[in-house]
């Protein structure tokens, strides 16, 4: 059955839903870390559906909504990057309590960007990672963030930059974007995120995109971080699936590939 | 596929249009007069004309005029990789 609840988290509660393992001890557990924004909305009927799956599966799944996101306290505006990362340690340390198993940390977009940076800095036990259509590069994700700022004011016939829009967040103003608001300190910090493969080499790191191209292939940016971590000794299992990017688009679509695909990731059929 | 073609195949992918889209003519209206344009899917279409003609659209070369019509997108990108 799934179970939902409140988790205490650095700042306050942060409501979750826990897939339990079919079978009364896991396999293993898994994290998810979501989104930025409005993606977490779009993204939420593809993440429940590959959380049961998940479940199927013999493992525990918790997907959290993050300080200042869904259903959990704080306003957008107030949350941070420092603060989503000390949340996200908090959420991996229970799992592994309760489970008593090892975590694997599953991310979409921002997320896998946060993940990343997580298993850098905590000795935590991860089996794996499982990024979907991971941001390689947090300062090109804010522009496209801050864009969407840019086509509501070209529309309304006053238009401002995005250029304009950094200027003033780096002199300390919030802004808001799509009904949400930005801090600049949140905007700084995601500014200077970039990928980097987990601190320990037993983690694997399994890189799974979508691409709307009926023979899909992994895009060329990802594939030149792949080749650059491969140089140094670390390797990156990544495919590509087609399908809509359904944390974008208007109308919620589902990709039956992709929740297959990760599934294998994590090991239909062994014991 | 021309250019035009591309444009109208992003447009009935990123707008979920189920393949209205792909009827377009230079002459369609887009900016005020299609309902799906808002602000999200006009991000969206500049990603995916990035993606597709693997170019860089800077925030100053694009207008409200530019969204117009599919015949006015399709020209700024004719001009962008002719400039390319």
């Amino acid at each position: 059955m799934l179970e939902a609840g409140y988790l205490e988290g650095e700042q306050g509660p942060l409501f979750h839903l826990l897939h339990p393992p079919r079978e009364r001890s896991a396999r293993g557990a898994i994290l998810y870390a979501h989104p930025f924004a409005e993606e977490l909305n779009k993204s939420r009927r593809m993440v429940a559906l590959q959380a049961r799956r998940f479940a199927e599966l013999g493992y525990a799944v918790l997907v959290p909504d993050q300080f200042g996101c869904g259903d959990s306290a704080g306003d957008f505006g107030d949350a941070r990057w420092e603060l989503w990362l000390a949340d996200l340690s908090r959420q991996a340390a229970w799992l592994q309590e309760r489970y008593q198993a090892r975590v694997t940390l599953w991310g979409l977009r921002t997320g896998c960007l946060l993940l990343s940076e997580l298993s850098r800095r905590q000795t935590l036990d991860i089996e794996r990672m499982l990024w979907w259509q991971p941001v390689i590069d947090g300062e090109q994700y804010l522009v496209q963030f801050l864009r969407l700022r840019m086509a509501a004011t070209m529309m309304g016939g006053n238009k401002e930059t995005t250029r304009e829009l950094r200027e003033r967040l780096a002199g300390g103003e919030a802004l808001e974007v799509a009904g949400y608001l930005l801090h600049p300190r949140m905007a700084a910090a995601l500014a200077g995120a970039r990928l980097a493969p987990p601190a320990h080499t037993g983690a694997a790191v399994h890189w799974l995109e979508v691409s709307a191209d009926a023979n899909p292939d992994i895009s060329p940016a990802a594939r030149r971080l792949i080749e650059s971590w491969a140089a140094e000794g670390r390797i990156v299992e990544a495919r590509a699936v087609s399908g809509e990017p359904f944390w974008g688009t208007q109308e919620i679509s589902e990709i039956a590939e992709l929740i297959e695909r990760s599934a294998s990731v994590v090991g239909v059929g062994s014991p | 596929m021309s250019n035009f073609d591309h444009l109208k195949a992003i447009l009935d992918s990123t707008l979920n249009l189920g393949g209205r889209g792909l009827a377009f003519t230079r002459e369609t209206p887009l900016l005020g007069d299609l309902p799906e344009l808002d602000s999200m899917a006009v991000v969206m279409v500049l990603t995916g004309i990035e993606e597709r003609f693997g170019i860089v659209i800077e925030d100053d070369e694009v207008s409200a005029e530019t969204f117009e019509t599919v015949g006015s997108l399709t020209d700024f990108i004719d001009a962008k990789l002719r400039d390319a």
